[in-house]
């Protein structure tokens, strides 16, 4: 058992900054949708002239719409110039040992039935393979977010995305797909900071502070297994 | 009352337009029908000697509000329309023969203005057992259809029974019935959505054509851009109780009786498109929201799949009928806590012993610098 | 040897109707009536959220749009036992006669009226003449011998077009129409006239349910609010206009519709003896006027009369399994305990399935299934339903103004009471009962303003909305009299859920196929015996069968 750690800086800051700005954006936009869809009768015997708390809701919600989105975007980007535990291969399954160490992640850590724990450096490849649809699940809220609001706006960038209404056959659907789609990321969520803290408990390798510094603590032999990969 | 009823080339002379002009419409037209250019000629021809276009308005699987919506119209009112501007040569709810007279005039005016009529379809055409489900003068509604349908210039779907199936081909659908867009392709099809549409929509749909000699704009789904660009939500005047968060929360509550937004007892107004907030209905006195009902989205594409209409998410799929999306996120959010609270206590009894023996052993002795140049 | 007409489709009905007569010595001896279009909506109602039912059943029929929702509404309060306030009450009786009005006009005007009136010949009428004839009969401002010749002329431009549009093939000239030209003059007149004032009447369905056709129902009352300091809802202006609406309504009914049935009238009275049809006669019964459940208090009362006995109003008990029943011997149907066998709609069944002959087809093979409707018995009996039950049960109840205004047309006509029992009777009892109801919307009105001047302005009753307050299981009927006849929604809620809904509705009473006993329902009977002086021109037929108003999507839904 290999038991000297040593420092590596896994999370550039691009990588990072995206994660924050990300789990910000999606927190404020979970929050203000569910509002958008559930408002809540806070206001009885007004005259409509006076307020407009639901509007900003809705402001907020489109704001943090844009963050997300060129957010995403540059993380795509990033994908492609960032260090190897930012690359794309990182997500998308392509080798055989990837989908081999898939089923033993699963077999270690969530059913439990196996010991000794597989530690990645970066993502371990079932995580990888997670947030590859988890990138997917943000296009696909983007897309029918941007398609619903390219009704309400007259700015051309939402305008790109109207194509999605008839091939969805309706507003009502777009709509209700992108409200169902809330709870995938409030489940997600819930699921990935436990598992960030079960990581960072189980291994004790920094998992959490990771995302904050970049810096991970990687067994010395595991770093040297792995330099071919 | 018109003394002698001017040809459609005379009509637009009347509103300004130029004999150049109105080649340049003959033209728009041809082209937009796909005809050749050496077919230019005939429209330009047909368009200035016809006295009234001739109109086959033919009634499938159908409720006949469409029919009834469009004797509504008061500008122009309708008895105007079928004396001056159109001639209405088969329409079963008016026509003054039945039987084989009736078909008659069907297949008159479809032999003798071939490729010149417009042929307007109220009503779905089922296509279960084939044909069966609705069957006119013997024939099935798909075998009269398409026969008319093959010589129309233009054709004009009226309604959600015409363009998305309207209620009968809502879940089940037993008689499977289908829409003019998915029937026919190749010929211009305006969409008229609704149910029924505004009447006003359908006689400035008719007039448009006849007015300006071509077809609408057209949207992505073949609705008149003039009607179908704004969702009601945008231009209801309950929108800034919207804004501001002020809602009816039941029917005849005091919100209610303020006229606040209807948006949580299920109006359908953010997802709709249609002119009912601006044109309103019969000749601008009302419209669904005005008289205290949320729009039920009934100018849209599967609307009657959309229930319970008093929610404003549809109920999900497989589940009762006052299932939301949200109540079955709530399940699996509280289904995953649980999931997560037996996974940290599994973790904290299978795991233990390999922590603590971690725990000892990783002492972290030497902290190096070196992790970053792994980069790449 | 009899001959075989086919006359399909019917025109200027709604719907898709096809009639087959055998024809003997120019007399029909024997008919059959066909509906030709089916939805399924009864099965696509299943597993529904019964609150919505009202949208889904209202787009059965565009014509006489509202009723279906009338009925969806109360059958779904009758299985919750939910009690509306008085003025959903009110409101609902408003929309009610402010349809009844148009429906009936627009029939007399635009469906029947090119039966007995010939256009053709109106163009050889004196426009001096006819001003004549119709200022004497009638105060309506319109009837200058300008205004008549400026009519002559726009027609006479419209025939020499050549281009005849719905005028077409008509059947002008045929020794049938019996009107001089002058009369047919007047025809044409109100003809336009009536298509320019229905879409008036109607705006009383847009201020109170946002839109016609297809206004907006609500299960325990209206959607519409009553806030008379408030611009949003039922404020003076709005009631003013609904006043309004009513008056003008009424003074064109007075003075236009029933002028006009009075002097066609007369010279049609062989049709007081032709088309009477079966001869039990039954209403629901409708206009409740101290809440739905006191059936008593109904303008429209409930009842049958069998064998054309006025004497004897006989009860109907809706909920009776033994009473009402659907046949499906002669309709493509299949039914779990066979052909033969009749339901009660609260176990009512749509299996949808087709037998008849392949198309494109000429003619149908009457011995077995023939028609998309079912075929509705009142203990086993046919019944016919609509105006003229509605007029004859409310004469016989004694009705004060029926009774009244039913003689005074007798007597115009010179005809006796059994006149009534005819296509002619039919015809008249739809104008009279237009008047009568004109005079009770502005009652309606009256005291709806009276109950907000009390201080009422309660609109729903919303006690029962949440489906948490509903039983496991719980059934109910609603009831209405449509324009066409008494129509009656049944449900069956299960688990919060439509488990089975059943429509049996006015023309699927009249026009239906011949039950399990081989007995006709109203269309097939009345034509037994109807001359026809050309069989290829079918005038007659068509006068009979629209003096019922058929509706086809109502019949098979
Ligand atoms: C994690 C990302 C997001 C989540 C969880 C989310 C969630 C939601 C939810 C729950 C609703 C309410 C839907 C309803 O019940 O009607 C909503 C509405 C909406 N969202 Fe998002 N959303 C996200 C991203 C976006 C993005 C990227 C856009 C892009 C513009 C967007 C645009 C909209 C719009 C236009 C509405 C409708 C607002 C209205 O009509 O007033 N959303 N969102
Ligand atoms: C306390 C809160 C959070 C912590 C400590 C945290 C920590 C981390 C860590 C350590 C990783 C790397 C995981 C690995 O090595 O497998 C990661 C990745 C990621 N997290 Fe979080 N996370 C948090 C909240 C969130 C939230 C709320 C979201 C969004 C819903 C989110 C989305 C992601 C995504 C998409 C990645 C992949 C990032 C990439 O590779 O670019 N995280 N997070
Ligand atoms: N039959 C019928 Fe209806 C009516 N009146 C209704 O229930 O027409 Ni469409
Ligand atoms: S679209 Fe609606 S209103 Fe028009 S015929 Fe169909 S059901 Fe009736
Ligand atoms: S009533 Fe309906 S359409 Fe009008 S603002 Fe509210 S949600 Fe929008
Ligand atoms: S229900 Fe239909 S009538 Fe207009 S307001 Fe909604 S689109
Ligand atoms: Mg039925």
């Amino acid at each position: 058992m290999g038991n000297e750690m040593r420092r590596v800086y896994v999370w550039q800051l691009p990588v990072r900054l995206f994660h924050w700005i990300n789990a910000t954006s999606i927190l404020v936009l979970a929050v203000t949708g569910y509002i958008i869809g559930n408002p809540p009768a806070i206001q009885s015997s007004a005259e409509a002239s006076f307020g407009y708390w639901f509007g900003t809701v809705r402001f907020v919600h489109f704001l943090f719409a844009y963050i997300f989105f060129f957010n995403f975007v540059y993380r795509i980007y990033f994908g492609f110039v960032g260090n190897r535990f930012a690359k794309w291969s990182n997500f998308i399954p392509h080798s055989k040992e990837q989908f081999a160490e898939m089923g033993r992640v699963f077999k270690i850590d969530i059913l439990q039935i196996a010991q000794a724990p597989l530690k990645a450096i970066g993502h371990n490849s079932l995580a990888g393979f997670m947030y590859f649809i988890t990138f997917l699940v943000f296009l696909f809220q983007a897309i029918t977010g941007f398609g619903i609001y390219s009704a309400m706006s007259n700015s051309w960038f939402p305008k790109l995305f109207t194509w999605i209404v008839p091939m969805m056959s309706g507003d009502a659907y777009v709509r209700v797909w992108h409200h169902v789609m809330m709870w995938f990321f409030v489940i997600f969520s819930m699921i990935h900071v436990y598992l960030v803290f079960y990581h960072d408990y189980v291994e004790g390798r920094g998992t959490i502070s990771s995302m904050g510094g970049g810096w991970k603590f990687i067994e010395k032999e595991r770093l040297k297994e792995d330099v071919t990969h | 009352m018109t003394e002698h009823s001017p040809t459609m080339w005379e009509e637009i002379k009347g509103q300004g337009y130029s004999r150049r002009d109105f080649l340049k419409f003959c033209a728009w037209t041809a082209a937009f029908l796909g005809l050749e250019s050496s077919g230019i000629g005939k429209v330009v021809h047909a368009m200035e000697t016809k006295t009234r276009l001739p109109v086959i308005w033919l009634h499938g699987q159908e409720c006949t509000c469409c029919s009834e919506s469009f004797i509504r119209t008061s500008h122009p009112i309708v008895g105007d329309i079928i004396l001056d501007h159109i001639s209405l040569d088969y329409t079963e709810t008016l026509m003054a023969p039945s039987g084989h007279q009736a078909e008659k005039s069907l297949h008159d005016t479809m032999k003798k203005y071939k490729g010149e009529y417009i042929l307007c379809v109220e009503g779905s055409i089922p296509l279960g057992d084939d044909g069966v489900y609705c069957c006119i003068g013997g024939k099935t509604m798909l075998q009269v259809f398409e026969e008319a349908a093959s010589g129309a210039k233009a054709i004009i779907a009226w309604g959600n029974c015409a363009t998305y199936g309207c209620v009968q081909s809502a879940k089940p659908n037993p008689t499977d019935a289908t829409t003019v867009q998915k029937l026919v392709s190749g010929k211009p099809i305006i969409n008229v959505p609704g149910c029924p549409p505004i009447a006003e929509v359908m006689a400035g749909t008719i007039l448009h054509v006849l007015t300006f000699g071509r077809i609408p704009e057209l949207d992505g789904q073949g609705r008149p851009k003039a009607f179908y660009s704004r969702r009601v939500h945008d231009t209801c005047y309950r929108r800034p109780n919207y804004d501001a968060g002020l809602f009816v929360e039941t029917f005849d509550d005091e919100n209610a009786k303020k006229g606040y937004c209807l948006y949580k007892v299920g109006c359908r107004g953010p997802v709709t498109y249609n002119a009912c907030a601006i044109n309103k209905w019969n000749n601008g006195v009302s419209y669904p929201i005005q008289s205290g009902h949320g729009c039920l989205g009934c100018s849209e594409n599967d609307f009657w799949a959309h229930g319970p209409f008093y929610k404003h998410l549809a109920s999900f799929p497989g589940f009762g009928i006052e299932t939301t999306a949200d109540d079955i996120g709530i399940a699996l959010g509280a289904a995953t806590a649980v999931g997560i609270t037996a996974h940290a206590v599994s973790t904290n009894i299978k795991k233990r012993k390999e922590i603590n023996k971690e725990v000892e052993i990783s002492r972290i002795k030497n902290i190096e610098k070196e992790g970053g140049e792994k980069n790449g | 040897m009899a001959k075989r007409i086919v006359v399909d489709p019917i025109t200027r009905i709604e719907g898709h109707l096809r009639i087959e007569a055998e024809i003997e010595n120019g007399k029909i001896i024997d008919a059959y009536s066909s509906g030709t279009m089916v939805r399924g909506i009864e099965l696509i109602l299943q597993g529904r959220d019964p609150r919505d039912a009202w949208a889904f059943t209202e787009r059965v029929c565009g014509v006489c749009t509202t009723v279906h929702a009338l009925a969806s509404v109360r059958c779904v309060e009758n299985a919750l036992d939910i009690k509306i306030p008085p003025n959903a009450e009110l409101v609902r009786n408003l929309m009610f006669c402010a349809l009844y009005m148009q429906d009936h006009v627009v029939h007399f005007y635009h469906l029947h009226a090119l039966d007995w009136v010939d256009v053709v010949s109106a163009l050889k009428a004196d426009p001096k003449a006819t001003s004549e004839i119709a200022q004497s009969i009638s105060p309506w401002p319109k009837s200058s011998p300008k205004y008549f010749s400026g009519l002559q002329k726009r027609l006479t431009t419209f025939v020499e077009s050549g281009q005849l549009g719905i005028f077409a093939n008509g059947y002008w000239g045929h020794p049938a129409y019996k009107l001089p030209p002058e009369i047919n003059l007047i025809g044409v007149a109100h003809y336009l006239e009536a298509l320019e004032w229905q879409k008036e009447i109607v705006k009383i369905h847009a201020i109170l349910g946002g839109k016609n056709p297809h206004p907006n129902y609500l299960v325990g009352g209206a959607p519409v609010s009553i806030n008379i300091n408030e611009a949003n809802a039922l404020n003076m202006e709005r009631l003013a206009y609904i006043q309004q609406l009513l008056q003008n309504a009424k003074t064109f009914i007075d003075q236009v519709y029933i002028p006009d049935l009075l002097a066609v009238a007369p010279y049609y009275l062989d049709w007081a003896g032709i088309g009477g049809g079966v001869s039990n006669y039954l209403s629901y019964g409708d206009l409740p006027t101290n809440g739905y459940a006191d059936i008593s208090s109904f303008k429209l009362p409930r009842g049958i009369i069998l064998n054309r006995d006025l004497k004897n109003i006989v009860e109907i008990d809706p909920t009776d399994e033994e009473e009402i029943k659907e046949y499906i011997t002669h309709s493509y149907y299949d039914y779990s305990d066979g052909d033969k066998a009749g339901k009660h709609p609260w176990k009512g069944e749509t299996n949808l399935n087709y037998t008849g002959p392949k198309p494109p087809y000429d003619q149908l093979n009457v011995s077995s299934k023939y028609s998309w409707l079912k075929t509705p018995r009142w203990k086993n009996k046919a019944m016919e339903v609509g105006p003229l039950s509605r007029m004859l049960v409310a004469y016989a109840k004694g009705d004060e103004q029926v009774v009244e205004l039913t003689n005074a047309v007798l007597k115009k006509l010179n005809a006796p009471v059994g006149a009534l029992f005819s296509t002619l009777g039919r015809t008249a009892a739809r104008g009279i009962e237009s008047a009568v109801v004109a005079n009770w919307a502005l009652e309606f009105y009256d005291q709806l303003i009276a109950n907000i001047k009390n201080g009422d302005s309660r609109m729903a009753n919303m006690e029962k909305w949440e489906p948490e307050t509903w039983p496991a299981e719980a059934k109910g009927v609603g009831l209405t009299e449509a324009p066409r006849g008494a129509l009656a929604h049944w449900i069956v809620i299960k688990d919060k859920k439509i488990d089975n809904y059943q429509l049996v509705v006015p023309t699927t009473w009249n026009g239906s196929p011949r039950d399990a006993d081989g007995q006709r329902s109203a269309f097939e009977e009345s034509l037994i015996g109807t001359p026809v002086a050309d069989p290829e021109q079918p005038l007659e037929i068509i006068r009979t069968i629209h003096s019922f108003d058929p509706c086809l999507a109502c019949a098979v839904h």
